[in-house]
């Protein structure tokens, strides 16, 4: 037997679109638009489709390569950068809508110098590979910068399979009692 | 990802001019738009539209696009909305969700995000694998043939506890509608998910004073402690004078197609004694009427279970939910 | 010795460029677009639109496809390169991969290639084609995977069981799990005038060399493969990737760099996943808890090539002493994606399944749990002559109860407000094992070194290891020592695999700072040099001759030369004639279950272990409390549903859970120190996989402590508890 296996499209929310398939029809027209970012202090300018993601402009268009792509689904925290200074997902972020400056892992550290945060990763060895290090850190100096009160749940939009997490938590834990005693 | 066009009103009168699909925080139009699960032509980011603002003066007021983290840091914010978010997702995606989105999010049907499988509620009249396959996440309350898919709203389950209303704004004009009712259920038409009309913005949430819903909380019961969508949850607030409760406030969530209340067992709790045994047998009727799957019995005693353990928090002292 | 990790910095700054991260000028993008469907052939596949679609450069099809030749080594045997054929073994195969000029083309492409397919039935349950059961064949030790021990005039295991006075048994079973490395397998390949070059996180630079090599029928010397670093392994990056082989093969058919990446969802079927397992396990012992019969019947699945066998039943040949044992290994092949080494492969689900077993013992002879196994523990592998080189693990018990305040525990547990409580243990094991290895040890004029291996690092610390023990076998600071891996230039070992690396890397670089050391004490003495003619002896960097010294950098520099290079080789050896070599743990663990709603949470977590020498104490402790997060995870929250068709119903990190900060408490790692020379020259046994073995029924073992309810599979989730509660 034969069968040609059906791809359920495509509906909007409401009203329904007409069913169509997805397989054998013809991509639509591509429209580029003009964009200007602020990426960890430069200006960035881009001619990208609509579509495209901060995290693969960042990554792949600006070479800025700290954010990483563990699941582009929103689902796993290794691409998390700041927008305005607060953490997201640079996955589920359409480049094309961000307005205000862009902080990657990338951009943290003064010269050589570390940030506090980045050197407490170092001395509690709070990474093993180090995929998800980067979401992790812009995390946690939002942990710090925000003094949350449960530093494991704020955490935890961040998944580590090496399981660094005891590590990541005495990390920001440094932070904080160096922020105390200052 | 489908190509399409993207414009950026600044008014509310220009997004409503335009055509398009609202883009707010993104998490879920972006997620399913790379899916290829929606598909819009034009999209409109209203992310400069001034729909912004909590206002705590009668009630509460909050503009669509106030972000989820915002809102529940607010002090004005009553605890099971304020919980509710703060159980949501995960920080970053807070940082970006709207509340007005947050009430549009999709359901995390496995089918629906699957663009190679049949499902009634993504294509009307496909299927639904569901009802025989990996149901254990669907719901067992407002079901019908044609989906049990589970509304994944946290916040939503409370806002309809407290009798939350949307303001609705097309090129017409404005509405406002009670959020109990702008959700639908699925029956022979789960593609609509809920009473809006084409073109049509949620532009505020608009929740009725309540002062006694200073007594409130939100319990979700979930596989893992965090970054994870309830497996059952329950929104209550207590209005108790004398050891005796005078009013009850209960919805659950991840259990129904829709944010669910419960007044049955608000009304079994009313002038009920504040004990455990008088809240088993309140929570008695939570379940009526639910229809589980081979996969997913178990939400029916949890269900139970879960609105008893909230409303036992909430009359402890020391809430007993945290950590060991 | 304790030593920040050497590449910590570039990790925490961004600047660790992982496969994916590398940026070619020129460079394309390839996307794969897998089956949805497990079993058939494909009868036609209409690319015209994808071909079409902006910026595709090429669509590659079984009915177009990129020529690539199936590589095979003695320990992986073959490994699977996509589309070559039009037959799909499993949901989510690979069978086709667009090349665009982005990504998003090339992604948005793909989903506009149509597939017709002639479908048959799938076979897809393990328990539902038992009948299909087959032996597994031997293991990679030569081991027979079924065998059976009996003492002196008994007759079967049966008649052994019948005649133990108290006797416990059960079902147990595991899921499918993905190894859910944070890194999806990606590559980047580009070709020029030296041949290939291959950035893509793997475990071996030198493995992924010779399967590429093989499969594009090139010589290895035209391969260069590139993994300084890597995210995540866990025996999930053994074989190249699907990736790497199709950008390397794209980049030589369109003469430019290629990108690809798999998906996250297609991580889950189109690399390999650890096997479901089901096993049953009886267990027989005299009344004082003496074991008198142990027998454990394993079933696993298998992808239809049988790629893999994971080897539950092995975990009862090790643990215990029992005059009377049979075990037996049998292996399940299905329409599923394929199969594969996941840490601690065999261990982790059969020692769920036996120290589950031995808890259930416990209770059955109300005896303490530590007692019990104290009571049994082996001195060797069941039927081998061989005892074990060196255990403490009756140390590990003791001093893990002591911290863990086990004492305080009772037989049904204890509540807390609305939390039962309940503690667990579980015997960890793992076997010491070393591969072959080579290492080049290069002294440079400048007074440091270079120690090179074509390993890789994916998070163990292997390469803060090479530094420590570089530094200790050249008698100098690690500040000195250049640690280098990831590279196919660099010699051949240090495979990030088996819990191996640093007894054979470190044995190594034994031989090769030997080698080396010796070569620069004869150039020192030899005709017209600084020591021409004099005894020389070598310390602290210095080479001391008649009454002088010099830095070995001084010497060289004085010679002319900018570098002296060694290689030294170590591979197992006579040892293993001699002894038996193991590593023991004790894990514990509370955890507490909500008495309304069943949720389990872990509260505290222990693990002492018995590992030799530990080379890195800050690292290894990491790296242990990752392994029983592992267990934990085991326990309660991984899993893959594998739908009857085929597809998988969790198949991303949204519905296979990893646990999350939130799910795990403080974790306690303690060292029962006792170098193990008699393995290798270092001591060190490895730590990369026993910390997840054991875990999972420490975790399953306090849930029955705290609430009375027997759990025989994993995860535990909610609904396994909910009816055992009290109302």
């Amino acid at each position: 037997m034969i069968i040609r296996f059906p791809v359920y499209g495509l509906t909007s929310q409401h009203p329904p679109m007409p069913h169509h398939r997805l397989g054998g029809h013809a991509a639509r027209k591509r429209i580029p638009v003009d964009i200007s970012l602020e990426v960890n202090g430069r200006t960035e300018n881009l001619d990208v489709e609509p579509g495209v993601t901060l995290l693969d402009a960042l990554r792949e268009r600006l070479d800025v390569t700290g954010p990483k792509k563990g699941c582009d689904r929103g689902q796993c925290g290794a691409c998390t950068v700041h927008v305005g200074g607060r953490p997201v997902l640079s996955c589920l972020t359409l480049v094309a809508t961000v307005r205000e400056p862009v902080t990657t892992v990338d951009g943290l550290a003064t010269g050589d110098a570390l940030h506090p945060v980045q050197q407490a990763f170092v001395d509690q060895d709070a990474l093993q590979c180090g995929f998800c290090t980067s979401g992790q850190i812009m995390s946690a100096v939002a942990a710090v910068e925000q003094d949350v009160d449960d530093v494991r749940e704020f955490m935890s939009g961040n998944l580590c399979r090496c399981s660094a997490y005891p590590n990541i938590v005495a990390a920001i834990e440094q932070v904080r009692r160096a922020d105390a005693v200052v | 990802m489908q190509s399409f066009e993207l414009t950026a009103p600044t008014t509310v009168d220009d997004a409503l001019a335009g055509a398009g699909t609202f883009l707010a925080g993104g998490t879920t139009l972006v997620d399913l738009m790379k899916l290829d699960v929606l598909t819009p032509r034009h999209v409109q980011d209203i992310n400069a539209v001034p729909l912004r603002g909590i206002d705590t003066t009668d009630g509460l007021r909050l503009g669509a696009l106030e972000r989820m983290s915002d809102v529940a840091r607010h002090p004005g914010v009553y605890p099971m909305i304020s919980r509710a978010l703060l159980q949501s997702a995960s920080q970053q995606l807070r940082n970006m969700a709207s509340m007005g989105g947050n009430l549009l999010q999709r359901t995390r049907c496995t089918y629906f995000r699957d663009v190679s499988m049949p499902c009634n509620r993504r294509v009307p009249g496909s299927g639904c694998p569901a009802r025989s396959g990996a149901g254990r996440m669907h719901a067992v309350l407002g079901t019908s043939e044609a989906c049990v898919a589970t509304h994944p709203s946290d916040v939503a389950v409370a806002l309809v506890a407290l009798d939350a209303q949307v303001s609705l704004a097309d090129a017409a004009g404005t509405r406002t509608v009670p959020l109990l009712d702008f959700y639908r259920l699925p029956g022979d038409t789960p593609h609509v998910e809920n009473d809006l009309r084409p073109g049509e913005l949620i532009t505020e949430i608009v929740v009725p004073r309540l002062d006694w819903a200073a007594n409130s909380t939100y319990v979700k019961v979930r596989d893992r402690q965090s970054y994870e969508f309830a497996l059952c949850s329950a929104a209550v607030a207590l209005d108790v004078r004398d050891a005796r409760v005078v009013d009850a406030r209960v919805a659950v969530g991840g259990v129904a197609t829709v944010p669910w209340r419960l007044t049955a067992v608000e009304e079994a709790l009313r002038g009920a004694p504040v004990t455990e045994e008088a809240f088993q047998e309140a929570a008695g009727v939570a379940a009526e009427g639910a229809t589980p799957l081979s996969a997913n019995g178990f939400k029916v005693p949890l269900l139970r279970r879960t609105v008893v353990r909230a409303l036992c928090e909430l009359t402890q002292d020391e809430p007993s939910g945290s950590r060991g | 010795m304790t030593t920040t990790r050497i590449d910590a910095p570039l990790k925490v700054t961004g600047r660790a460029r992982y496969g994916s991260d590398h940026n070619l000028p020129g460079m394309l993008y390839g996307h794969v677009m897998t089956s949805t469907i497990a079993n058939g052939e494909i009868v036609a596949m209409d690319v015209a639109a994808a071909q079409a679609a902006p910026g595709v450069v090429a669509v590659y099809t079984p009915f177009d496809p990129l020529t690539l030749r199936t590589p095979t080594t003695p320990m992986l045997g073959d490994t699977w390169v996509p589309l070559q054929d039009r037959t799909v073994t499993h949901y989510g195969q690979p069978v086709a991969f667009v090349v665009a000029e982005t990504y998003e083309q090339a992604r948005d492409a793909s989903a506009l290639v149509e597939v017709s397919y002639d479908e048959r039935p799938a076979r897809t349950s393990l328990a539902g084609n038992l009948e299909l059961a087959e032996d597994a064949p031997p293991g990679l030790d030569g081991e027979p995977s079924s065998s059976v021990v009996l003492a002196e005039g008994v007759e079967s295991i049966e008649d052994a069981l019948a005649s133990s006075p108290v006797v416990v048994g059960g079902r147990y079973s595991t899921p499918t799990q993905n190894h859910a490395a944070m890194e999806p397998h990606s590559a980047v390949a580009h070709w020029d005038a030296d041949g290939l070059t291959v950035y893509s996180g793997n475990q071996g630079a030198f493995v992924q060399q010779a399967d590429l090599a093989a499969a594009l029928e090139v010589d290895p010397s035209a391969v260069h493969t590139v993994n300084p670093f890597v995210g995540g392994a866990f025996g999930g990056k053994g074989r190249t990737s699907v990736p790497a082989f199709l950008a390397a093969a794209a980049s030589r058919a369109l003469g430019r760099p290629v990108k690809a990446a798999l998906s996250r969802e297609q991580v889950f079927t189109a690399t390999a996943n650890r096997p479901e397992t089901l096993q049953e396990i009886t267990l027989g012992a005299d009344r004082d808890g003496t074991l008198i019969a142990v027998r454990h019947d394993s079933w696993c699945s298998a992808d239809t090539d049988r790629s893999f066998v994971e080897p539950t039943s092995a975990t009862s040949r090790v643990a215990y002493r029992t005059p009377n044992l049979a075990v037996s290994q049998k292996v399940v092949p299905l329409h599923i994606p394929r199969t594969t080494f996941m840490r601690a492969p065999g261990e982790a689900p059969g020692s769920f399944a036996l120290e589950s077993a031995m808890d259930e013992l416990a209770v059955a002879l109300d005896m303490d749990p530590i007692e019990l196994r104290l009571r049994n523990g082996s001195l060797g592998p069941a039927g081998s002559d061989l005892q074990w080189s060196s255990k403490y693990l009756d140390d590990c018990y003791r001093i893990g109860a002591e911290h863990f305040g086990w004492s305080s525990r009772t037989p049904t547990g204890r509540r807390e407000g609305d939390w039962l409580v309940g503690m667990g243990t579980a015997t960890a094991m793992f076997p010491a094992l070393r591969f072959p290895t080579t290492t080049e040890i290069t002294l440079q004029a400048d007074d440091t070194a270079l120690v090179s291996v074509g390993g890789s690092d994916p998070g163990t610390g292997l390469l803060t290891v090479m530094a420590l023990l570089g530094a200790e076998a050249l008698d100098l600071g690690p500040e000195r020592i250049t640690p280098r891996l990831g590279l196919s230039a660099y010699p051949p070992g240090g495979m990030s695999g088996g819990s191996t690396a640093t007894a054979s890397v470190g044995s190594a670089i034994v031989a090769a700072a030997s080698a080396v050391l010796e070569e620069l004490q004869s150039l020192a003495s030899a005709p017209d040099a600084p020591f021409a003619g004099q005894d020389v002896t070598y310390a602290d960097g210095r080479v001391l001759g008649g009454g002088r010294s010099m830095t070995f950098g001084e010497l060289l520099s004085a010679l002319g030369r900018d570098t002296i290079s060694a290689i030294g080789s170590a591979a197992p050896g006579e040892e293993m004639t001699k002894h038996s070599f193991s590593s023991f743990g004790a894990q514990f663990c509370e955890v507490r279950v909500h008495r309304w709603t069943g949720d389990v949470r872990v509260s505290r977590m222990l693990g002492v272990f018995d590992a030799g020498r530990i080379v890195n104490d800050q690292a290894a402790r990491s790296q242990l409390k990752g392994g029983m997060i592992w267990g934990v995870s085991a326990a309660l929250h991984e899993g893959l549903e594998i739908e009857d068709d085929g597809r998988l119903a969790n198949g991303d990190l949204a519905g296979y859970l990893l646990p999350v900060n939130a799910d795990i408490p403080e974790i306690d790692v303690q060292f029962v120190q006792h170098p193990d020379t008699l393995h290798n020259p270092v001591g060190a046994r490895g730590i990369g996989e026993i910390g997840v073995v054991g875990m999972a029924a420490a975790v399953a073992n306090a849930v029955y402590n705290a609430t009375g309810v027997r759990v025989r599979h994993t995860p535990i989730t909610i609904e396994d508890l909910l009816e055992g509660l009290p109302s």
